[in-house]
Formats: C-alpha cells, sequence, structure tokens
C-alpha cells in the first residue's frame, strides 16, 4: 500500500508521522518547495531504527512520485494570514488544488483522495472535478478534527478516558460545525444523563473555537497534532478497510436535502472511499444550523464559480 | 514495574498473561497448584519475547504466597462447564475455592484490585467481597464486559462496520437473565435504533445471551477463554495506567437502582483505585424489575451456600 501526501507543511508531516508509526503503508511526501519535503522525510527515516518503521518514506518535488497511491492526502496550499484578503486565499489554494487534482488523475488514478486543505468543502469540490474521480473517492477531512476535540474536552470534563467518548458532528469545519449533542456518549451513555445544558454547552463552545484557541496559545501557527493524527485515522480506514463511522465531508446527491455540494455528514470509509452516507434523524435546531453551514459552502462555491470565469 | 498474579494455570490465566505481555503493561505472576504449569506455560510465552519484544517478565510459581504486594489480582481458578451445563450449576464447587482464596487474597495483597474470572461470576464476586472484607471498589467481577463485546461483534458483523467503533451496555447478571440496552449501544455515537431495524436487533441480543453456550458447545472440551482473558487485560491496562475506561463489570451494589449486597454488572469507571464511578443509564421500570429479580437470584445463591458452607478446596488447576 502507498499513501501520498502533498504538502510537507506542519500538518502535512504531522500525518505522515503518525501514518509512519501505524506500519501500514509505504509513503511519499510532495512539496514544491525546494528540499522541504526530502528533508522531513530524511528525518522520519532516521529515526526509523529506533520506531521500528517497516514501510519506505520518501520526500520529493517531482508529482511523478505519487504514481500509484492508494491514498492521497491533499494538505499543500497557504494558510490564512491577519489581513489577507479572502479571495486571494481562494484563489491560491484552488490554482495549487487543480495542478494537484491533475497529477493526481493521471498518476493515481484509483486513489481515494482525502482533502485538508482549506477552504475544505470547495477544495474538495475543485478536487473532485478536476480529477473526475468517482464522487465516493474524494473527500474531505474536518469532522473527525472537530468531533476529536469535542470527546477530549467532554472526557477531561467527567475525568475519564478519551477513547470512551463518541461524539458526531455535522456541517462545515469549526466556527459551522454541528455538534449533534443526541448523538454524543460516554461509554453508551447519551451524554444527558451525565452533563447539565449548560456543560455541554459550553464544551460545544469550546470545541467550536477548538482551532483559534490553539492559534491564540501558540501566538504564530495553527494546530497541527490533532489535525494530523484525524488525517492518519481516516488513512488508516481506507487502508485497511476498516468500515469506520466518521463524520467527513461528502459530495451530496440529495442527502440531508442537499445536492451538489460537500458538506460534513457521518460516512462510513473503507477501501473505496466514502463506502455510504449515514443519514439521521435531526432536532429542527441541528437542521436549521445545517442549512447555514450549507449557505456558507454555496457562497464558497459562488466564489469558485467566479474564479472560473475569471 | 507494577505485578498482576493470575490465579489459576488454565487457558483463562495463561491467555490473559499472553495478552498482558502483548501490551507490555506490566510483570506477570502466574500461579497454579500443579507443580510446573504455570512456570512451563510463563517460560513458554517468554521465550517469544525477542520475537514480540516484551518489555515486561512472566513469571510462574506453585505457591500462592508469592502473589504478595501484587497490584492486580485475577482468580481464574476453577472448574469450568461442559457443554449443557449452565454457569450457575457450578456455583457449589467454585465457591469452595474462593472461600479458601479470599482471606489469603486479602492478607497477601491487601491493597490490590480483585478481578474474578471464575464462574457464575456475579455469585462469586459477591462471595469473595464477603469472605475477603476488602472494598468493594477493588473487588470486581469479568461479567457484564464480556456480554457487551461480544455484543459489539454482532452489531459490527450486522451493519459491516469496524468493532472497535461499535459500544455496547449489558448489565446485570452474567447469565441469561443478562440485560442487553440496545439504545444505549452506539456506532461512532449513533445509536443503534437509528441503524438497525427492531427485528435484527433483537436477534443479536438473543444471540448475545446465548454467545458463551454456543461456545461451550462447540469447543466441547474448553469454555470460552480468549474473550476473558482479552477482557483481563484490559481491565489491568486500565487499573495499572489509571485510564479511567468505562467498562461493564460485577460489583457489589451500594443501593444502584435499589439493589444492595449482591454484585451484577453495570458499567463502571476503572482506574488506579479500582472502581473510581458507577455509572446507572437510566432504565424502563421492565429492565429494572429483570435487575432486581437477577439480584434477588445471587442472594438466594450466595445465602444457601452460606448455610451448607464447608471448607473449600484449595487454589484449582483448572481450565
Amino acid at each position: 500500500m502507498k499513501v501520498a501526501v502533498i504538502g510537507a507543511g506542519n500538518v502535512g508531516a504531522k500525518a505522515v508521522y503518525y501514518i509512519a508509526e501505524k506500519n501500514i503503508a509505504d509513503i511519499v511526501m510532495v512539496d514544491v518547495v525546494d528540499g522541504l519535503a526530502r528533508a522531513k522525510a530524511l528525518d522520519f527515516l532516521h529515526a526509523a531504527p529506533v520506531r521500528g518503521y517497516e514501510g519506505k518514506i520518501r520526500g520529493s518535488t517531482d508529482f511523478a512520485e505519487v504514481e500509484g497511491s492508494d491514498v492521497v492526502v491533499m494538505t499543500a496550499g497557504i494558510a490564512r494570514k491577519p489581513g489577507m484578503d479572502r479571495m486571494d486565499l481562494l484563489k491560491t489554494n484552488v490554482g495549487i488544488a487543480r495542478q494537484a487534482a491533475r497529477e493526481i488523475a493521471r498518476r493515481a488514478p484509483n486513489a481515494v483522495v482525502i482533502v485538508v486543505t482549506n477552504p475544505l468543502d470547495v477544495i474538495a469540490m475543485v478536487m473532485l472535478r478536476e480529477t473526475g474521480f468517482a464522487l465516493r473517492k474524494v473527500v474531505g477531512m474536518a469532522g473527525v478534527l472537530d468531533s476529536t476535540r469535542f470527546r477530549y474536552f467532554i472526557a477531561e470534563k467527567l475525568g475519564i478516558w478519551p477513547g470512551d467518548v463518541q461524539a458526531m458532528v455535522l456541517g462545515g469545519h469549526g466556527d459551522e460545525m454541528v455538534p449533534l449533542t443526541g448523538y454524543t456518549s460516554v461509554g453508551g451513555i447519551p451524554i444527558g444523563q451525565l452533563l447539565d445544558p449548560a456543560s455541554i454547552e459550553a464544551l460545544v463552545t469550546r470545541t467550536r473555537t477548538g482551532g483559534a484557541e490553539i492559534v491564540s496559545l501558540l501566538k504564530s501557527g495553527s494546530a497541527f497534532y490533532a489535525p494530523g493524527a484525524s488525517v492518519a485515522k481516516m488513512v488508516e480506514a481506507v487502508i485497511k478497510n476498516e468500515k469506520r463511522l466518521f463524520p467527513a465531508s461528502a459530495f451530496l446527491r440529495g442527502e440531508y436535502g442537499f445536492s451538489d455540494i460537500y458538506l460534513g455528514v457521518p460516512v462510513i470509509m473503507g477501501r473505496n472511499g466514502v463506502e455510504r452516507i449515514v443519514e439521521l434523524p435531526l432536532t429542527e435546531a441541528e437542521r436549521s444550523a445545517l442549512e447555514a453551514s450549507a449557505r456558507a459552502v454555496k457562497k464558497g462555491l459562488d466564489e469558485l464559480a467566479g474564479i472560473q470565469e475569471g | 514495574m507494577s505485578r498482576v498474579s493470575i490465579v489459576g494455570g488454565g487457558n483463562v490465566g495463561a491467555n490473559a498473561g499472553f495478552f498482558i505481555a502483548e501490551k507490555g503493561v506490566t510483570d506477570v505472576l502466574l500461579v497454579d497448584i500443579q507443580q510446573g504449569l504455570s512456570r512451563g506455560k510463563m517460560l513458554d510465552i517468554m521465550e517469544a519475547a525477542p520475537i514480540r519484544r516484551y518489555r515486561n517478565t512472566l513469571a510462574g510459581s506453585d505457591s500462592l504466597s508469592d502473589i504478595e504486594g501484587s497490584q492486580i489480582v485475577v482468580i481464574a481458578a476453577g472448574a469450568i462447564r461442559s457443554p449443557g451445563m449452565r454457569r450457575e450449576d457450578l456455583y457449589t464447587v467454585n465457591a469452595g475455592l474462593i472461600r479458601n482464596l479470599a482471606p489469603q487474597i486479602a492478607r497477601l495483597a491487601p491493597q490490590s484490585t480483585v478481578i474474578v474470572a471464575t464462574e457464575p461470576v456475579d455469585s462469586l464476586t459477591t462471595l469473595f467481597f464477603q469472605q475477603s472484607g476488602m472494598p468493594r471498589a477493588r473487588v470486581l467481577g469479568l461479567g457484564g464486559i464480556l456480554d457487551s463485546t461480544r455484543l459489539r461483534v454482532l452489531i459490527a458483523r450486522e451493519l459491516d462496520v469496524s468493532t472497535e467503533i461499535v459500544s455496547a451496555i449489558v448489565i446485570g447478571r452474567h447469565s441469561d437473565d443478562m440485560i442487553c440496552l440496545p439504545r444505549y449501544c452506539s456506532v461512532s455515537g449513533v445509536p443503534l435504533p437509528h441503524l438497525l431495524a427492531p427485528e435484527r436487533i433483537a436477534a443479536i441480543v438473543e444471540e448475545t445471551r446465548t454467545a458463551g453456550d454456543l461456545v461451550v458447545e462447540m469447543a466441547k472440551r474448553s469454555s470460552s477463554y480468549y474473550a476473558p482473558s482479552a477482557a483481563v487485560a484490559e481491565l489491568a491496562d486500565s487499573i495499572h495506567m489509571n485510564l479511567n475506561r468505562i467498562f461493564p463489570v460485577s460489583i457489589v451494589l451500594d443501593g444502584e437502582y435499589g439493589v444492595t449486597g449482591a454484585a451484577l454488572s453495570l458499567p463502571a469507571v476503572i482506574g488506579e483505585k479500582g472502581v473510581a464511578r458507577v455509572l446507572t443509564p437510566e432504565l424502563t421500570p421492565q429492565e429494572k424489575e429483570v435487575f432486581m429479580e437477577s439480584a434477588r437470584k445471587i442472594d438466594a445463591a450466595v445465602k444457601g451456600d452460606a448455610r451448607g458452607a464447608r471448607a473449600g478446596g484449595a487454589a484449582g488447576g483448572a481450565s
């Protein structure tokens, strides 16, 4: 099995780390910055004797290295800096995604593509259109990260092991996420039986701003451990055909009443990418929050159309 | 390194040692009265250490006194079922063993957390608690964790999803009156009733009820031991690492759902002090009634035993 990670920044490199630790695939990192991917790959390889890595790890500036990959993780793109125009960010990252998509389509035509680059739901659409891949083969990573943050905050609050908390979130990433507290449980017991509504709301708010909390602490840069681990979890589900139920950004054709957009929904991930989209009954509040999330994604897609015309 | 002592060198005991070795969590001492048996089995496992990279030490002993100072003591000794037997049929023979072991374990490892794996587990957990005088938080029985892991496997198979993302709660007695709680079973947080039709859920619940019997029937000469020994290793891990993981385990009740004195399974937070907290999910009146009826059965078994009690046997080497 082979995994390609496009972009050797913090999230890309940390994803490589978590994948390497799992010993499930050969890994190649590709980054246009001369020497960056090679340097990081070499650094990983220096740790191989100590950590017992079984797979090959390579770094390159050459997209030819993506050849034959089973999974491609798209992390390349610029991060938004204070004062930067939203459209400038979008134009730049759409350009990067288009170029990567053409290379992926040519060199790894059977790959499952996991998109991490922001704005996620828009870049996933670009990737889908430019590769011409089947709908299920292109998926975006956001919900796993939002839900792992939510799960951690709940575990911390209750003083229990984070792995025993299950949570589901829908919608866009960060501010636009729609946490489903009715589908959130601790050891199977619904969260509502263990915490009062005000405490749950406080944890939801902290989750929504979870990325911002890290940014404000770091002063410069943003989170990459939890994002990297979330990527690796999705990669593993594909490589091992685990059929895991994840919240992920998937192309919708009528599910939840939306069509022709990418939106965070529960999906079963396996060897074919999105094996199935799971539709859950929602409360009125959850539905309207999801609609708001979808409107934000639609706005992004309208902007994308503007770029294509220009 | 802390030590887990396992009393009884049969299949459950030896495989618990194996799973703990694979996790590399603690040292293991396997005790069996049969000369050489436990040392032989542990030596076999240790000889795989260079290949499997074990970091811990596994040893065997013929003497119970060697468990002194253990952090965790597992009771995996006693007679096992033959095809057609119910777990309750083992009570009389295995109660003698518990009466013998309880005061010795309380004396040799007073700070330990004890995991009872011998059947019938709820009655014997109750009996061990009474005979040892140890606090209820540090006496647990391997009950609901087995039923819930079996239910998880069946749900995952039915839905074709990874077992790891399925959580399930089975409470009550580790017998045919176990209480499966499908509405508290979920897949990545999504409750089972959203994913599966009621009749399929009912079929899976029924299969869970008889899953242990099926293993006995198929294996003929042994009862299940991989799932029980894996469960022991997970509990030991959560205690030793103070993980506060949630498992349904049999614990002597102290007012939960109005029951006191009998041990039955409930979801419990397991950490370095044994049971840190017992969780009590909301139950329907019918579920509560089954729960209370199970408690009465435990009371009757243990009280009946007290009346006719006589000195029990020594730590057995049953498998």
